[in-house]
């Protein structure tokens, strides 16, 4: 068993090494979209069964969305979605034998980290222009400016290591146990590594969403509504 | 523990191409899919809503409607119940009309049957009269009534016109002498004898004997009667009372 704290390169493109987290991510990528266009082909008005499940978690991420940002999905329903369902996935691909989940390795994460720090500041800057996104960190009031930078960093910081630490976890303790015990004992351990994956899956996106919400209220120039602060 | 730039960079490229290819296919159109099916709804719930109303407008006008088939109904009623009463009234009235007419027709047809019923009563009460007189009579039937009905036959004859005694006693007709009981001959004779005087010639007389004439005397001839009895009195009698009972 290799370490998760390591990543292996399988290949090298050129002076790039590809990851066994990176072909992983691809085939999920892959299945997603396919899935995705294979869906989508035959959409009616009147739904099959396997549609009506995808409208109901199209649906329920809306709702997310709804109840935690207090705006219309619309703008943030792919990236939320997408970050919930490729999370959700990426957890879960250790139900497949020998499939490493993306996210239990750093790189992963850190991806998904960046990618949300820098959809806070996008999002911030196209609801409240620069200067709005700026004046957040003086929410509120200019004495917080250093701390709320640090925030800024230290939330992302933790976005990375709460997903890292529990899927790598989960990934670490099944390693163990199936190198002790490989038959029938690791199943309950599997199946609390699902549940963590969908629940880190869940507050990942939630997060994200909350960091988006706080940084876009807090840009609207007529901000009449309470504000509140995440945690980091 | 290391972190491998390059793989994060990957990865972030990985989950950007992601969500656009997502967004792209799947969060987009699924999305756009409800939106429709929202709007769809809405349409037909719009249309529903209108077609309730259009329902509700159609019920109301039926209601109109119909309350106007009730006032038509109430008006169709009373103007059937003007018209049996009065048709009820007109029949009354002809009935009434009728009824009188008959009552009195009634009336009339009694008032000549009381009158036909005391004629006829009168009739009878007239012959039983008649017949009591005639019984009455025929105890009357003596030589003194003969001879009194003799007298009046001899005074009829005397009171015929000349040429009509001359006309009876002509070409020897016979005469014929009736009476109420046998004669004896010698009263013929003189009964024959009397009467050839009145008439101022002497026809030949045959007598003879019919009870029904109760008491008296007549002389009958082929063109010629002088009716002088009891019978033929009572007949008059009796005549002038049926005629007085039907005036």
């Amino acid at each position: 068993m290799t370490s998760p704290l390591t990543s292996v390169a399988l290949f090298h493109l050129g002076p790039v090494p590809i990851t066994t987290g990176v072909v992983v991510a691809w085939v999920i990528m892959a299945v997603l979209v396919i899935g995705s266009i294979l869906v989508t082909r035959h959409l009616s008005l009147i739904p099959s069964a396997s549609q009506a499940v995808f409208e109901l978690i199209v649906d329920t991420v809306d709702g997310q969305i709804r109840d935690t940002m207090r705006v219309e999905p619309g703008p943030y329903r792919s990236f939320i979605g997408t970050l919930f369902v490729f999370i959700f996935v990426s957890n879960w691909s250790s139900l497949v034998p020998g499939v490493e989940p993306p996210t239990a390795h750093l790189e992963t994460d850190a991806a998904l980290a960046l990618i949300v720090f820098v959809a806070v500041i996008w999002f911030g800057i196209r609801a409240g222009g620069v200067r709005g996104y700026l004046a957040t960190f003086a929410f509120p009031n200019p004495v917080m400016i250093p701390l709320n930078f640090i925030e800024s960093l230290t939330r992302t910081f933790s976005l990375l290591v709460r997903l890292f630490g529990n899927v790598m976890s989960g990934v670490f303790v099944i390693g163990i146990v199936l190198s002790l015990a490989g038959l029938l004992v690791p199943i309950p351990l599997m199946a609390l590594d699902l549940l963590t994956g969908a629940v880190q899956a869940y507050i990942f996106a939630v997060l994200a969403m909350v960091f988006i919400a706080g940084t876009v209220s807090e840009g609207q120039p007529a901000p009449d509504t309470s504000k509140q602060r995440t945690p980091p | 523990m290391t972190i491998d730039w390059a793989t994060v960079a990957i990865q972030t490229v990985n989950v950007l191409i992601l969500i656009w290819l997502l967004g792209r296919f799947f969060w987009r159109p699924v999305a756009a899919m409800i939106e429709q099916r929202r709007v769809t709804a809405q349409q037909g719930l719009a249309e529903a809503a209108a077609k309730r109303d259009q329902a509700t407008a159609a019920l109301a006008e039926i209601e109109r409607t119909r309350a106007g088939f009730a006032q038509e109904r109430d008006a169709i009623l009373a103007a059937a119940h003007d018209a049996a009463e009065q048709a009820r009234a007109t029949r009354m009235e002809a009935a009434e009309k009728e009824a009188a007419a008959l009552e009195a027709a009634a009336k009339a047809a009694m008032a000549r049957e009381k009158v036909e019923a005391d004629k006829a009563w009168a009739d009878r009460a007239s012959r039983l009269a008649v017949d009591i007189a005639g019984r009455l009579a025929v105890r009357l039937d003596g030589p003194a009534v003969r001879g009194i009905f003799l007298d009046w036959l001899l005074d009829a004859i005397r009171a015929l016109p000349e040429p009509a005694r001359q006309a009876v006693t002509a070409d020897g007709v016979t005469l014929e002498a009736i009476s109420a009981t046998e004669l004896d001959p010698a009263d013929q004779d003189r009964y024959r004898t009397l009467i050839g005087e009145a008439f101022g010639a002497h026809p030949p007389i045959t007598f003879t004997v019919n009870p029904a004439l109760i008491a008296g005397l007549e002389l009958h001839g082929p063109h010629f009667a002088l009716s002088n009895s009891w019978q033929a009195d009572l007949t008059r009698i009796l005549a002038e009372l049926s005629h007085d009972n039907r005036l």
